[in-house]
């Protein structure tokens, strides 16, 4: 999958409507990051990579790239 | 010889808590959002002076008074909420529903999976011969357990009983359960303090975790691992149910799954590819009940006509333990 398919299906599943998601975000960091965003962002991961992300990677996910590493995209 | 469910009721607390109250103590909580994704617009909370038990009489009356002709012999009670560490909640019961002296009683101390627990005890007291006509009983107030900081929380869960009278029949109408345990989970949903292990602290410190504040004398629930366990291990223990009991997914009319969350649910849904109007998914009204779910959600299934009687369903429950369960009941 390319990076800029990615970064668009990324901001449809998370629903971000104050920021444009890139590779530089900081999930985390933004406002609309919360709890019911974090099972989004597993289930994303589980459905479309087969990768199960558990608490401890959602915690040590910073930036968006390093998302994307550790989804084997990058 | 079999056993079958011959009548369920269920009942809420009479105190609404609506995602108006939420929005109202939480103005800079996305309440919307969490309506969209988790499904819940309103739950019943128990009031202080009242408890699981008070609940647990009232749906165990709804049943009696209809047969009252019947002769219960046993009390299976579900709970995580009792009236008092000592004495067993069950005890009390039998004596509030003026049942005899004959009748056995237990607790157990089980949450989500409680109900498949349930029917998987009583089936086999039935199939032992031992008992005629039982009781299973779930009833649960984890509201009172919540920190009134930890809006999440205190949006997911919601106070309920709900009683199921199983009876001997001729017919096979509780099948084989299987039941699993993780419990090295034990941690990811608690109340830390309070029991043998550490005693309650006054003192207990604020802790945070997302938007959630919470003390160790209060719940706390790590959502994400807790997701990530269902949905690692519901979709094997759904086919292992079906194997166990010589049956094929086309077999199944309907699935009662857990209540927990319309969003995870869905997501369990579509990775067993089943059709939304075989699947089961609303917990708008009464929020996640824990152990009286899949009861609440069988009785409603039935008022509203989406199953009958001679319908196979499949109900998995998952949660607190870790523990995970599943059976196949025909009505």
């Amino acid at each position: 999958m390319k990076i800029e398919a990615f970064l668009k299906e990324l901001q449809d599943e998370l629903e971000f409507e104050s920021i444009k998601i890139e590779l530089k975000t900081i999930l985390k960091d933004c406002d609309e990051w919360d709890s019911m965003t974090a099972l989004v962002l597993m289930a994303y991961a589980s459905s479309n990579f087969d990768i199960n992300l558990n608490a401890k990677d959602i915690e040590e996910i910073g930036t968006v790239e390093s998302l994307a590493k550790k989804l084997g995209l990058i | 010889m079999g056993c079958k469910i011959k009548a369920i009721e269920f009942v809420f607390p009479e105190q609404i808590y609506s995602n108006e109250d939420i929005n109202r103590e939480h103005p800079h909580y996305d309440i919307d959002k969490f309506q969209n994704k988790v499904g819940i617009s309103k739950r019943y909370r128990t009031r202080e002076d009242e408890t699981g038990l008070d609940l647990a009489v009232k749906a165990c009356n709804l049943i009696l008074n209809k047969y009252s002709d019947l002769e219960v012999d046993y009390i299976l009670y579900c709970t995580q909420s009792p009236d008092y560490i000592i004495p067993t909640t069950a005890c009390i019961l039998q004596d509030k529903l003026n049942l005899s002296k004959n009748v056995g009683a237990l607790d157990f101390n089980l949450g989500c999976s409680g109900y498949v627990y349930g029917l998987q005890l009583a089936r086999g007291l039935i199939l032992s011969g031992e008992c005629k006509n039982i009781l299973l009983v779930t009833a649960e107030t984890y509201t009172k357990f919540i920190h009134e900081k930890d809006v999440v929380n205190k949006a997911i869960f919601g106070d309920a009983a709900s009683a199921s009278l199983i009876c001997e029949h001729e017919d096979d109408g509780v099948l084989k359960a299987v039941t699993k345990t993780d419990g090295s989970g034990f941690d990811k949903l608690i109340i830390k303090n309070g029991g043998s292990r550490f005693k309650y602290n006054k003192e207990s410190a604020l802790k945070s975790y997302g938007n959630n504040f919470y003390t160790d004398n209060k719940l706390y629930m790590n959502g994400p691992d807790i997701f990530n366990f269902t949905i690692e291990n519901i979709p094997n223990l759904y086919f292992e149910i079906l194997e166990i009991n010589n049956l094929k997914s086309e077999n199944i009319d309907y699935v009662i799954f857990h209540q927990a969350n319309k969003f995870m649910l869905n997501f369990l849904r579509k990775k067993l590819k089943f059709p939304k109007d075989k699947f089961y998914i609303d917990i708008d009204d009464g929020g996640n009940t824990v152990s009286s779910t899949i009861p609440i959600a069988i009785k409603r299934a039935l008022n509203s006509g989406d199953i009958k009687s001679g319908d196979k369903l499949l109900l998995v429950g998952f949660g607190v333990g870790l523990s995970y369960a599943g059976t196949i009941v025909e009505l």
